[in-house]
């Protein structure tokens, strides 16, 4: 066992995500700090609890009708999705409606014939559709109290969160699964996550960042979020189950999940050996600089992680089409940001007093001096040193260590933390600014990058 | 386990021959115990003064107060120590355009002049971060602290010209055996690890190393394990 530590190796810098398990990432960053949870369910969320929403509403889910308006909102996407979808035959006779069978007119006459059969699920028993029908979400226990639970918000109705909790391996037809609000939740978390990472630590290296948007809003980390939030699964998805269930087909134990997993380095120029730089990572890669799965088949048995990750997902993408901006932003706030994330346990870094060095001649500093603050017991069993690195006049940093050398690189280490951990004092996300007057808007600290060795 | 008090000397056999039979043990002597626990006497915190700054009120009701009490209404501020930590950024390493840059400069200077007027460390200030000193500040005008190796005014020479890192490549590839990395720094007035940057000899490393695995691969258990942990543990100084 011959190890070559620091020296000579083609990179230097920080291996986080590849030195330790990637559980321990989402353990760091799970603590909650979570507001109080609404545990009462109402009795006015049983009773006649059918979602009224606003006449112009925008969304295109075919439940959202109003008394108010006569004809039902249809979205005009509908016939499109019809030809798309690849499960032709239960969609021919399902409706997203929940009052199916009304007395509304179609929208237009060459659709009447099909919506009339769409609208035709009466006679469909529960057990012959591959998730339960949007109209058992009104009468789902579990559905009305995870919507108080998480203190939704009422704009955001029973049925679309019973939609988020179908993954498409128990329903493949998209309209009735939850992959299209879950790209959309993806997506928005991926903007809040970087967004608050870059503008609040601006000279964070790429590495960390990576990690640190797994350790928020990764597989695990979201899984997690769901199993805190107290998300059942089903045993075997289905028509006739409870609707507040997370709906999916199970992996069955032991079965091979692999085979979706990436192969080889994922780049286009593979047969000349090129490696997977960090470079790379951001032009090919996903948010989290792991290399893209290859898409499975939409009935394929997923982990729970991948579903329960889907509906957290697709959680986001409701409330932003439902509520909007503010409030999913707020949304994010309260169950994202207020996790505890620790950045400086996830540098790792290779030549510490090298990095130090080259970070002080590229920013015009003195070299880095390592000086001998205080000592105890150099002679004894166990001596401790307190070593300061000076540029100049100005402390740097300081480590303590059982030699000289420890003490020594510690406190490069600490220098190099403290320059990569520099905090702006006011920051204005972009996000934020939307809507802002543009003379308020104060740009961003960009700074010029990590140091490369 | 017996009634006498720890501080008592265990005392020898009288007769010296019993006493070769006895292991050699250490004893503790009431002359060292009351010397160490004369050490552990730290005087308290100057936050913790209560004379210095008494309550008047108080005082003048209760007839004689508590000795143990505190009297003072203060907030008894002596945290203990801690290492730095890496979210306070040094101003040296703050953009011109922060206005923490100012303040610092200001608070430290401020803070410095007053600790060393009044003698009393920065600790005992409201506000001052956790990893501040217990002991006094230095002065601004003082030296400072030794460097840990090397001397302070290290600096690069840059004196080879191209004729002599070609004489270097010569010897070096000539006979690396003659021409070790050290005898070629010490003759060109270098470091080794320029000489290396200079010209390698891969073929006197490959031998090197193997000699090296060969006498790794001689090592036993308790050797390697603790030549593994000796890794292990410097792998964590760069975290």
């Amino acid at each position: 066992t011959h190890y070559r530590l620091g020296k000579n190796l083609p990179f230097s810098g920080i291996l986080f995500r590849n030195s330790r398990s990637a559980l321990m990432d989402q353990a760091i960053a799970v603590i909650p700090r979570t507001t109080p949870l609404m545990m009462a369910v109402l009795a006015f969320q049983f009773a006649g609890c059918e979602y009224q929403p606003p006449a112009g509403d925008q969304t295109c889910f075919g439940y959202l009708t109003t008394p108010r308006t006569q004809f039902r909102p249809q979205c005009p996407l509908r016939p499109l999705q019809h030809h798309l979808s690849p499960y032709q035959q239960p969609h021919s006779c399902r409706s997203q409606s929940t009052s199916a069978g009304d007395t509304f007119p179609p929208l237009d006459a060459d659709e009447s014939t099909e919506l009339s059969q769409r609208d035709d699920d009466v006679s469909i028993p529960p057990e012959a559709l591959p998730s339960p029908p949007p109209s058992a979400a009104l009468k789902s226990a579990k559905l009305a109290a995870l919507h108080a639970r998480l203190s939704l918000p009422p704009r955001l109705p029973i049925q679309t969160l019973a939609r988020a909790l179908v993954h498409e391996s128990a329903d493949p037809d998209p309209n009735f699964n939850n992959t299209s609000l879950a790209i959309l939740g993806s997506n928005l978390l991926g903007l809040y996550t970087s967004e608050y990472l870059l503008c609040n630590y601006p000279r964070l290296p790429i590495s960390v960042l990576f990690a640190a948007q797994s350790a928020y809003v990764g597989t695990k980390a979201l899984a997690l979020m769901a199993k805190e939030w107290g998300i059942e699964s089903v045993a075997e998805p289905g028509g006739e189950v409870d609707p507040g269930l997370l709906q999916y087909r199970r992996l069955a134990a032991g079965a091979a999940w692999g085979e979706f997993a990436p192969r080889g380095t994922g780049r286009p120029n593979e047969q000349k050996g090129w490696r997977r730089g960090i470079t790379s990572k951001i032009v090919y890669d996903d948010q989290f600089g792991d290399m893209r799965m290859t898409t499975p088949e939409p009935s394929q048995p997923v982990p729970l992680d991948i579903a329960a990750e889907s509906f957290v997902r697709a959680l986001m993408g409701a409330t932003y089409l439902h509520c909007g901006r503010a409030t999913t932003k707020r949304f994010f706030a309260s169950h994202w940001l207020s996790r505890t994330l620790d950045l400086s346990k996830m540098f790792e870094f290779r030549t510490p007093t090298v990095d130090l060095s080259k970070l002080c001649a590229r920013e015009g500093f003195e070299p880095p001096v390592a000086r001998l603050i205080s000592e105890t017991g150099r002679a004894s069993r166990h001596p401790v040193f307190v070593v300061g690195v000076y540029s100049g006049r100005d402390k740097l940093g300081e480590g303590a260590g059982g030699s000289l050398d420890e003490a020594r690189v510690r406190a490069a280490v600490m220098a190099l933390k403290s320059w990569y951990l520099y905090k702006p004092l006011d920051v204005t996300l972009p996000s934020d600014a939307e809507g802002m007057e543009p003379t308020k808007w104060k740009p961003n600290l960009v700074d010029i990058g990590e140091v490369i060795v | 386990m017996s009634a006498l008090p720890l501080t008592r000397p265990m005392r020898p056999l009288s007769t010296k021959s019993a006493s070769l039979f006895l292991p050699h043990l250490t004893t503790r002597h009431a002359s060292s115990t009351r010397r160490h626990k004369k050490l552990n006497i730290i005087p308290p915190a100057p936050s913790y003064n209560l004379s210095a700054t008494p309550n008047s009120t108080t005082h003048s009701r209760s007839a004689k107060p508590s000795p143990r009490a505190p009297s003072a209404t203060h907030i008894i501020f002596n945290p203990p120590s801690a290492a730095p930590s890496p979210t306070i950024t040094p101003p040296k390493f703050l953009p011109a355009s922060d206005p923490r840059r100012a303040l610092y400069s200001s608070f430290t200077a401020a803070s410095t002049r007053s600790a060393l007027q009044s003698r009393t460390p920065l600790t005992a200030a409201t506000g001052t971060s956790l990893a501040s000193q217990s002991l006094l500040p230095a002065r601004p005008s003082a030296n400072l602290p030794p460097p840990v190796r090397g001397s302070d005014t290290y600096e690069k020479k840059y004196h080879l010209t191209d004729a002599d890192i070609a004489e270097i490549r010569k010897l070096r590839t000539e006979d690396p055996y003659t021409w070790t990395r050290w005898r070629l720094a010490e003759k060109f007035g270098c470091s080794q690890f320029f000489v290396s940057l200079v010209v390698k000899a891969p073929e006197k490393a490959a031998e090197v190393e193997a000699s090296h695995q060969a006498a790794r691969d001689r090592w036993g258990n308790r050797k390697r394990m603790a030549d593994e942990d000796r890794k292990r543990r410097m792998a964590s100084w760069g975290r």
